[in-house]
């Protein structure tokens, strides 16, 4: 199994959320629910904790389910402050990342609750919160969103991670199921259709002209930015 | 040598725990009303499971991901949430089916109303899913079950004109007062008595379990290649048999004693009592595995810790799950509906089901992420493809079939 580490740059909705998270002494801890990221004063995204629990999982159900369904998570212990917080993984504790995410700790007593004024800190936001959002962008389809991350780096080797570019395009996060990044996919007749699905999909590196609206909810680029094709 | 019998084993327990309920009651409904011409569907689905099966035994034994780690990986929470849902009902379902036809072969021996037998059969499956290892469940009741070679015995004892049987397999040989409305319901349903979704939660559950690495993947073929396909001419075998006995009568089979009920004709009533002990095995092996699948789809869609190879203490949540999903199990058997009806329905939304946990394991068994070298041959991928359009036809017709058919009455 090819660990992260061995390739250049990983997406994070395809490699890293809803994987199992394993502690040191082999305990499952959780899945990855989201993925917590700063915002640079530069306006870079940089990943710094695993995020888990309802308190995360239930807002990408969707703009509208997620709320309600996170809603009413909050009504089950309506006396309890962090209820609506998530339990937090420090990026740094992740050890390997191939078919599972495995820390460098033991699972047990492992997690905690996200402080209150960290979660409502502007400068963080969360991979779930970008993916799906509306891009504008008169080179690309208008019901074009935010499919995936894609990340530089490898969240189980040294140095820097950060979102490198974004695959925008029309349909639903996740429904290129991986079929974007491999030369030779298979089977054929499902990789076609899901090639066809997404034959307007492109990669667009953060940067000049692409300017991410946090407040909005949408993404904006400017006429003219190069955009990649898939499996370039 | 002892690798040549582990293998062995393997293979017997494979075969002996092939058949259950749902394989059972349709295959011998089937046999009583089509003969022999829906043996075609039985091979289809047995091949189908075989192919399933393969695919996410390969990806447990090199990636140590279980069905539902990979439905919430391809398909997202929120996908994988709906999926999560339909198969749970389902494999519930078929749980409660299971259940039912432990107490309906207890009932053949004992004479006791079956509804008095449920609460102590679900406190007995809760113990051995509490407390057994997983290797004896598999063993114990696997190599019990192999008690339903006595179908095939009986068949041959009861001496039908074979070449008669043999034309029969033809479609074009359905009865003549039978529609193809109804054909093809009962198409739809064997399909997925043979290719019922908890089979492969279960399989590549136990595989993740048994802590299979890539070395393993040699047995396993085994076991799926040679133990499916001899469990399934066991299923032939039931409908052989009530092909012989009911169809030139025109019986109907509506109950547990009617399916056995060939084997007492054919080899009297020590065979009866051997076919009887296999019901008991494979209802109650099917019943333990249905059982842990409930548990092991939430654990792995939630990823909390899961299996019998952890302590229960360890493994908290997943045993009150188990806990939980036999008392509803109880509890509805206990509301009088009958266990034979909750099997011709289970094995119907089996059908309906099985594209949602297909689909996934076909793209993951393709993705080198996962499986590195051991993705996916062109063999596995054509056949994959074809499965994967025979499973979409059969979801999509089973629904519009039930209802045309009132659920094969018609």
């Amino acid at each position: 199994m090819g660990s992260l580490a061995e390739r250049n740059g990983y997406d994070v909705g395809l490699h890293l959320l809803d994987r199992q998270v394993i502690g040191a002494d082999d305990r499952l801890i959780g899945k990855v629910d989201d993925i917590e990221l700063v915002i640079d004063d530069d306006g870079a995204l940089v990943p710094t904790a695993l995020l888990m629990g309802l308190p995360a999982l239930l807002p990408r159900f969707g703009p509208r389910l997620g709320g309600a369904l996170a809603r009413a998570h909050r009504l089950v212990r309506e006396a309890a402050a962090d209820q609506d917080l998530p339990l937090v993984v420090d990026f740094d504790l992740v050890e390997d990342v191939s078919s599972d995410v495995r820390l460098s700790e033991p699972g047990h007593g492992l997690l905690h609750r996200m402080a209150h004024d960290r979660a409502a800190d502007p400068r963080r936001c969360r991979v779930g919160d970008l993916l799906g959002i509306p891009v504008r962008c008169p080179d690309l389809p208008r019901r074009s969103k935010v499919l995936d991350l894609r990340m530089v780096g490898s969240p189980d080797g040294p140095g820097e991670h950060r979102v490198e570019s974004l695959i925008v395009g029309p349909g639903r996060p996740g429904a290129l199921f991986g079929y974007d990044r491999r030369s030779e996919p298979g089977p054929l007749a499902v990789a076609a259709v899901v090639h066809w699905l997404h034959r307007h999909a492109r990669i667009v590196e953060l940067g000049e002209g692409v300017e991410i609206d946090h407040e909005a909810g949408e993404v904006r680029i400017v006429a003219g930015t190069s955009l990649a094709p898939l499996r370039g | 040598m002892k690798r040549y019998f582990a293998v062995l084993l393997g293979i017997l327990t494979a075969i002996g725990g092939f058949v259950d309920i749902g394989d059972l009651v349709t295959n011998a409904q089937v046999g009583a009303r089509f003969g022999t011409s829906l043996v075609g569907v039985v091979a289809l689905g047995v091949v189908g499971i075989c192919v399933f099966a393969e695919m996410s035994g390969r990806i447990a034994a090199v990636s140590r991901r279980a069905t539902f780690d990979l439905v919430r990986e391809r398909l997202g929470p929120r996908m994988g949430f709906l999926n999560l849902v339909g198969s749970m009902l389902v494999t519930l379902l078929t749980f409660i089916a299971e259940i039912g036809g432990v107490a309906l072969a207890l009932q053949l021996v004992s004479s006791l109303h079956h509804l008095l037998i449920v609460p102590f059969v679900a406190a007995a499956v809760w113990l051995v899913l509490w407390r057994a290892k997983f290797s004896s469940i598999e063993n114990v009741l696997g190599l019990m079950g192999l008690a339903l070679i006595g179908f095939a015995v009986a068949l041959w004892q009861l001496g039908p004109d074979w070449g008669q049987l043999v034309a029969g397999v033809s479609p074009a040989e359905k009865p003549e007062g039978e529609g193809w409305a109804t054909y093809a319901y009962f198409a739809v349903a064997l399909f997925g008595a043979a290719m019922t979704p908890y089979e492969v939660f279960f399989f590549s559950s136990g595989g993740v379990e048994e802590r299979w690495t890539s070395k393993d993947i040699g047995v396993m073929r085994a076991n799926v290649f040679i133990g499916f396909p001899l469990g399934g001419l066991l299923s032939v075998a039931i409908a052989g048999c009530a092909a012989t006995v009911f169809l030139p009568a025109g019986v109907a089979v509506e109950t547990l004693g009617q399916v056995g009920l060939p084997v007492a004709v054919g080899i009297g009533k020590i065979g009866l009592a051997v076919v009887v002990l296999g019901f008991f095995a494979a209802t109650f092996g099917a019943a333990c595995e249905t059982g842990l699948s409930t548990g092991y789809s939430l654990a792995q869609y939630f990823g909390f810790p899961w299996g019998k190879f952890v302590r229960p203490k360890e493994a908290a949540g997943f045993h009150i799950i188990l806990l939980l999903a036999t008392v509803v199990a109880a509890g509805v058997l206990l509301t009088g509906v009958d266990p034979i009806m909750v099997t011709e329905i289970s094995v119907v939304f089996s059908a309906i089901a099985l594209p949602l946990t297909y689909f996934p394991i076909l793209v993951v068994a393709n993705d080198p992420d996962y499986l590195g070298e051991h993705v996916n041959g062109p063999v596995a991928n054509a056949l994959g493809v074809f499965y994967l359009v025979v499973i979409a036809v059969a979801a999509l017709a089973a629904i519009p079939l039930m209802a045309v058919t009132s659920m094969g009455q018609g």
